[in-house]
């Protein structure tokens, strides 16, 4: 496997205030960021990502930090898959609960179920979003929401 | 007036080139860079790291745009919550449709120029606001 291209943000926040520490913690959550070191956080490089960790930086300085936004390859193809190991199992983790709460949605009323069925739709939209590596969870976590979709259809029915 | 931009405009920077041509400066003209540094002395520079129209404190460079040139018109911030949305995807706002636009604009940018890119997103731009504006007056979407 050959190494492909990482944006990285290397950044420094003073630690008050706390709240743009907080947004920025978010920010790199939402993206699905990989933290190298403390300070350091990774993505795969793509127009989307880069543009992002671009605007990150600038909030940053706008906090009064430093931050400086690189473009880089991993040195060695293992390296890579350490860090695309850790994403792929965070991002695993957050199919597995949206799996589990659709399979759950068979009780309450179709009203309810189906908010709940929005809601789940919504958030798996964010998850794959980050889902940078294909995470083995992606599929059934996406026929677990369609079944309770299909479910519905038949209540309605 | 010239006004620059990053190249590879999606939704912020066709957006904030609409709003430029059509509430500022009828006659701007827009060019596009690859780096800050190559921002021409007598250019505008918009949507770029370091310059005062760009994202502050939370805000895209639309919101920025609206703010610097006191556009208080309420479609116009309608807008803006779409645009905000699709180009931070921070749940600030409830835009259902940011998702739909930003994707048009990413696959645009793949088959168009960036020049390109700008002329067909004007009539775009202009239906959004034409819809918003109605959608405004009768308070539910219009048609």
């Amino acid at each position: 496997m050959s190494v492909g291209e990482w944006v990285l943000l290397a950044y420094r926040l003073p630690r008050e205030p706390s709240t743009p520490r907080i947004a920025l913690w978010r920010a790199l959550r939402r993206l699905g960021a990989a933290q190298v070191v403390d300070g350091l956080v990774a993505l795969p490089a793509d127009s989307r990502t880069r543009e992002r960790m671009e605007w990150l930086a600038e909030s940053v300085m706008d906090a009064r930090g430093e931050a400086t936004v690189w473009i880089g390859r991993p040195g060695s193809a293992a390296q890579e898959r350490a860090i695309a190991g850790r994403m792929r199992t965070e991002v695993g983790a957050q199919y597995r609960k949206l799996a589990a709460e659709a399979a759950g949605a068979t009780a309450g009323t179709p009203g309810a179920r189906k908010r709940t069925l929005g809601r789940l739709r919504r958030e798996l939209r964010r998850v794959r979003r980050r889902d940078y590596f294909n995470a083995p969870e992606r599929e059934p976590t996406m026929a677990a929401v369609q079944r309770l979709a299909e479910d519905l259809e038949r209540v309605a029915a | 007036m010239r006004w620059a931009t990053r190249s590879g405009p999606h939704v912020d920077r066709t957006a904030c080139a609409w709003l430029v041509r059509r509430f500022v400066d009828p006659e701007a003209e827009f060019l596009f860079v690859d780096d800050p540094d190559e921002v021409p002395a007598d250019a505008t520079p918009f949507d770029m790291r370091g310059v005062e129209l760009s994202h502050h404190d939370g805000d895209c460079s639309f919101e920025t745009v609206l703010r610097r040139y006191d556009l208080d018109d309420p479609v116009l911030w309608a807008i803006a919550r779409i645009v905000h949305e699709a180009d931070l995807e921070d749940d600030r706002y409830d835009a259902p449709e940011a998702a739909g636009l930003d994707v048009l604009m990413r696959g645009l940018s793949m088959v168009r120029s960036d020049q390109e890119v700008l002329e067909l997103t004007r009539p775009l731009y202009d239906g959004l606001y034409e819809y918003l504006k109605r959608a405004d007056l009768l308070g539910r979407a219009p048609a």
